[in-house]
Formats: C-alpha cells, sequence, structure tokens
C-alpha cells in the first residue's frame, strides 16, 4: 500500500509570533520555521503503518518555495522513502493547495493520504476535507486511532462528547488529530540517509493547475492584552464576580 | 577559506537542539538528582538518536564522525543543562578507545558496545581530581602514571565525593593496577593518548561552558523583561541590561576560539592544545561571567534552590574547573608565546610574506 503524507513548512510551534510593524502578515524574519505538528504526527502514523508491514512506500509531499524541502527532508529522515516538492510561491490557499495535492494524488495512486488536520499558522482545517471532495475518496478527519484491515481503514474520531469510529474505502483521506500518536525524533543515522532520498520538485503545471488567489489578507494584528487576574478571597466572592461582574451565571 | 559549519553539521546541531529543548527540562534534571543521577529513559533516547555513536569509527559500527560534527551539539548540551554524561563519553572517552584500538583488542570491543548503545564510559584523567559520574558507567578509563587502564566499573571500588554540582556524581576509583587485563596502553602511548584527551576535554568543556552561558543569559533576559518593579520592567534599567549584553559579548567572543579548538582537535592536533587552552579560558571567563551576573539579575530568587538558575550556575562553577583550570591553561598559553619558535604574527595566520621579506624585496 502506497501511503502520501502532506506536510507543511510553519513558524516553529515555540516561537512567539509578532505581526509586522504595518499589519499586513506576521513577521517571518529570523524566525525558526518547522514542521507543522499535525503533519509531523501524519508522517508518524504512516510510518508505523510501513514498520508494521501494512505501508509498502510513504512519499512526503510539500507545497511551496524551496525552503519547504527543508521539511521535507525532515520526514524522510523520520522515515518517508521519497519526497515531492510542489514548487509554488509561499502563503497559497487551502484551496489551490488541495487542487496540486489532487494532482500528485492523481499521478502517484496512493491508497492512503495523511494529512494533518490543520497548520498551526493559518489554522483553517481545510485541505483535508477539500482533497477529500475533490478527488471523491473517503474522508476520516480528526483522527486519534486508524486502523487497516484488508481494504478498509478503520477510522476514529475525537468528536464533541466523545468518540465516533468509521470504516472507510481505501483508498480514503485522513487528517490527524493530536493524540494519533507521540512523533518519534529522527536518529542522526536517518538525518544523513535523508539527504540521499530522492526528492522530486514538480510545477503547478506539471500537474495542470493553475495558481490563483481567491483570499487577500487584509490586516494581521496582535490579540489584545488581556488584563492581569485577581485573587479573591473565598467562593462566595469568586461567584459574587462571576454572577455581577463577569456576568457568566 | 570557508569556516562555516555545513549544512550536514548545521542540520545534526538543529535536530539534537530540537530534541534536547523539548526533552531536558529543568524538572527532569531535578528529578535525575532523586535516584543515581541517571535518568535511564533519557539515555535510552540518546542512543536511539544515535549521539553516543557519533565519534566511533565506522569499521566499530559507529559513524565515524569527528570532534567538529560534534561541536555545537556540546553546546546545546549545555545550554539545557544536560546532566547526562553524553558529551564526556562521545567526545573524550570514544576518541580516545579509537586512538588505542589498533593495538588493544578490549578497546576495539568497547567501542562496538557504544556504538550498539550497550555500554557507558567514564574517564579518569590526572588531571581532574575524581571520575564523574563513574557510579553509571559500564568501564573506566583511567591512569595509572602514564599508562592507561579500561576497567570494568565492577572491578572497581568507587568512592564517593562531594560535588557543588548535584547533577555531578563524583568518585574517586580503586582498583587493581597490576593486573595487566586492565593495561591498554603503555607509558608511551599512554602519555600521547592522555594528551590528546586533555586537548579534547578542554575543548568539550568550553563548549559546554558556552552554551551554560547563553542559557543563563536566555533565563535572565527572560526575566528582567517579565518581572516588574516601579511599574516597568526591571530589564529596562540600564544597571539590569549592561550586565547582561556584557555577558552576551563575553559568550559570542567564546565561540570563535571554540570553534577554532574543535577544527585544530579533529584536523591539526599539533597545534590543538595552544587552541584548546584558548577556548577553554575564554568560554570559563565568559560563564562565571553570565552566573555572577545573572544570579544578580534574578535578585534574591537567584541564589534560591527553588529557582532554576542554580542548575546552570553550579555546573558553570564545576566544569571551570575542570579539565584544567585557569591557571593551568594561562600557563601552557604563557610558555608557547615565550617560545622562540612560536609561530605567531601575520605571516602565519594569513600566509602574508614575513616583514623581512617584504624589507628585502623593497
Amino acid at each position: 500500500m502506497k501511503v502520501l503524507v502532506a506536510v507543511k513548512r510553519v513558524v516553529d510551534y515555540n516561537v512567539k509570533v509578532r505581526a509586522k510593524a504595518d499589519g499586513s502578515d506576521v513577521d517571518l524574519n529570523n524566525v525558526k520555521m518547522a514542521i507543522n505538528p499535525f503533519c509531523e504526527i501524519a508522517v508518524e502514523e504512516a510510518v508505523r503503518l510501513k514498520e508494521a508491514g501494512v505501508a509498502t512506500e510513504v512519499i512526503a509531499v510539500s507545497v511551496g518555495g524551496k525552503a519547504c524541502q527543508e521539511q521535507i527532508r525532515t520526514a524522510l529522515a523520520l522515515g518517508a522513502d521519497r519526497g515531492i516538492q510542489v514548487e509554488t510561491e509561499s502563503g497559497v490557499e487551502p484551496l489551490v493547495v488541495a487542487k496540486l495535492l489532487k494532482g500528485v494524488v492523481d499521478k502517484e495512486q496512493p491508497q492512503l493520504v495523511i494529512l494533518g488536520k490543520q497548520s498551526i499558522d493559518g489554522d483553517n482545517n481545510q485541505t483535508g476535507q477539500m482533497l477529500g471532495a475533490l478527488t471523491g475518496m473517503p474522508q476520516g478527519t480528526f483522527a486519534s486511532e486508524i486502523t487497516v484491515n484488508g481494504e478498509k481503514l478503520k477510522v476514529t474520531r475525537e468528536i464533541d462528547g466523545g468518540l465516533q469510529t468509521l470504516s472507510l474505502s481505501l483508498p480514503a483521506i485522513v487528517t490527524t488529530d493530536l493524540r494519533l500518536n507521540e512523533p518519534r525524533y529522527a536518529s542522526l543515522p536517518n538525518i544523513m540517509k535523508a539527504k540521499k532520498k530522492q526528492l522530486d520538485v514538480l510545477t503547478p503545471a506539471d500537474l495542470g493547475v493553475e495558481v490563483t488567489r481567491h483570499l487577500t489578507q487584509v490586516k494581521v494584528q496582535p490579540p489584545a492584552e488581556r488584563q492581569a487576574g485577581i485573587k479573591v478571597e473565598d467562593v462566595a466572592q469568586l461567584v459574587d464576580k462571576l454572577k455581577n461582574e463577569a456576568k457568566v451565571i | 577559506m570557508d569556516f562555516t559549519f555545513t549544512e550536514d553539521q548545521q542540520l545534526l546541531a538543529d535536530s539534537v537542539a530540537t530534541f534536547l529543548h523539548r526533552e531536558v527540562t529543568p524538572e527532569r534534571i531535578r528529578a535525575s538528582w532523586e535516584g543515581e543521577g541517571s535518568d535511564t529513559r533519557l539515555w535510552q533516547q540518546l542512543v536511539e538518536l544515535g549521539l553516543p555513536a557519533m565519534l566511533v569509527p565506522e569499521e566499530h559500527g559507529g559513524l565515524g564522525m569527528n570532534e567538529l560534527d560534534f561541536i555545537q551539539i556540546a553546546q546545546e548540551c549545555g545550554r539545557v543543562a544536560l546532566a547526562e554524561p553524553l558529551v564526556e563519553m562521545a567526545m573524550i572517552a570514544t576518541p580516545m578507545l579509537a586512538q588505542l584500538a589498533a593495538g588493544s583488542q578490549p578497546c576495539a570491543r568497547v567501542l562496538q558496545q557504544i556504538a550498539a548503545g550497550e555500554a557507558r564510559v567514564a574517564i579518569g584523567h590526572p588531571l581532574n581530581p575524581a571520575v564523574a559520574d563513574a557510579g553509571i558507567a559500564d568501564w573506566l578509563l583511567l591512569a595509572s602514571g602514564r599508562e592507561v587502564h579500561l576497567v570494568p566499573s565492577d572491578a572497581a571500588t568507587l568512592i564517593r565525593q562531594d560535588s557543588v554540582d548535584p547533577s555531578r556524581r563524583l568518585y574517586t576509583p580503586e582498583w587493581d593496577r597490576t593486573a595487566p587485563t586492565y593495561r591498554v596502553a603503555g607509558e608511551e602511548a599512554g602519555a600521547a593518548a592522555w594528551c590528546a584527551a586533555l586537548n579534547r576535554g578542554a575543548v568539550l568543556n568550553a563548549a559546554l561552558l558556552l552554551g551554560l552561558a547563553q542559557g543563563m543569559v536566555a533565563q535572565s533576559v527572560t526575566y528582567a523583561g517579565d518581572r516588574e518593579q516601579f511599574g516597568r520592567p526591571i530589564g529596562a534599567n540600564q544597571a539590569v541590561k549592561h550586565h547582561m549584553a556584557n555577558c552576551a559579548v563575553q559568550a559570542e567572543f567564546a565561540r570563535s576560539p571554540i570553534y577554532r579548538a574543535a577544527y585544530a582537535v579533529a584536523q591539526d592536533p599539533a597545534r590543538a592544545h595552544i587552541a584548546a587552552s584558548h577556548a577553554k579560558l575564554a568560554a570559563g571567563e565568559a560563564a562565571l561571567l553570565a552566573a555572577k551576573n545573572a544570579i544578580q539579575v534574578h535578585g534574591a530568587m537567584g541564589y534560591t534552590w527553588e529557582c532554576n538558575l542554580h542548575i546552570w550556575a553550579k555546573r558553570a562553577w564545576a566544569l571551570e574547573k575542570n579539565w584544567g583550570d585557569a591557571g593551568f591553561h594561562q600557563e601552557r598559553l604563557h610558555a608557547w608565546l615565550l617560545e622562540d619558535t612560536t609561530d605567531i604574527g601575520a605571516e602565519h595566520t594569513f600566509d602574508y610574506p614575513a616583514p623581512e621579506a617584504l624589507d628585502s624585496a623593497a
């Protein structure tokens, strides 16, 4: 079974992001970039499927500028077999990413596509679902557990109030939630080996996709500063404040 | 010449730094103090990453890298105050075993065990008064005169010594020095091996000290930005921020000598002793200044057990005296500077013609 994993280059989750002075975007100058944590979970799951003998090949794909090859190499160091970069300018919107990924799916014909449920920069939570719609493949989003059983895929989803289990026919699309697994760290020998693994670069034209922009980012601004909290003397005072000041009860 | 680190070296250092910053927390270090001074799970993770095997030659199952590949990793280990004896084992004991392996089967076997993650080695250099982390080692590299002895740890009696740094468990070993099976290098080969180990030890300690200094500066800058007095962060005051700026500058000035020393140890061992001493002195000064100023910036809290800063400060105080104190390394530099044959000056640094040659040409 061939598994396609999408990985995105985002600001490292430890970085405290700042808006540019003119409010046009987030300031990415000298900011540490990393693989999106949900994508890292997706790579880990694919590698585990390979180690379990279920998957035969894991392909990591990313959409973006040359810099995103770094994140593809990270995925290769974690255990993916080869990589594909679809070269575009950075900041491509989810619908275009989904169209480009569909192009890769058509080309590679994977039985399973695993994506992070969302990226921690845009927080859109759209690409996996859009890819499902474009390809017509069944989708299991927010997966906390997946099991491949022949031509069927069992996906346990985290939903409000509990867990939902779906049975999907392969080929299928899965988006990962935080608790699906705990990603490993790449070992030094694997980091060295990753440099030698195949990494193909495609253009949107190769995939027959036209990159168009439907959305315009109007403004980026930091959240309002929170005011300092206070300590209350007792429960009665807390209830009083919740009732009369916050007016939440 | 391009002295920047290669893409591979930078990638390895970044990967290990990410791991260390996520996994090595002050809470985890404090927890290790409660036991035998070792976090078994953390060591296993370090083995899985392949770190102990980095400097093991490929013919013994390692990655065949050198000190320059490891130096930034050592710096990151200092930045998080890693308590595990990774750096001492991987960068001093392992190359020493590799140096001796050609004439010693036991050394070759232990190298294979290190590469497989099955053995830890502690080293007792004659310059250091005690052997760090001997209690959790499987093998001890010890000096008997100039000879090198490789002793199974269960064949030695380990006498515990006090340490200012709770993360460093110090021991004085006693063993049967007459047993021929322990001897892996005689007087001549042993002297060369101990000399090379001293240079590596000084360089790695320098890298750890630099990392510690940078870690303390980072914590203090964060604290000075968060802690408010009289309605503004204390870091806004020149008396605070200039102290930390001095520490940052001192640390930055230590960085180049350390990288140069790592290069010398890896590529030019004949001149490594000077570079190693220079690096150790520069890093020691930077770390001591950072510890002193960081405690001041933290105010009274900086001196307490509850504040994490002391984990870094105590390590800096301990390591600054290890592998030769400032006096020892100053003495080495003074002796070299005063030699008639010392190759200092621009003509030796940049291959420029000597001043006399220019005069005669004119």
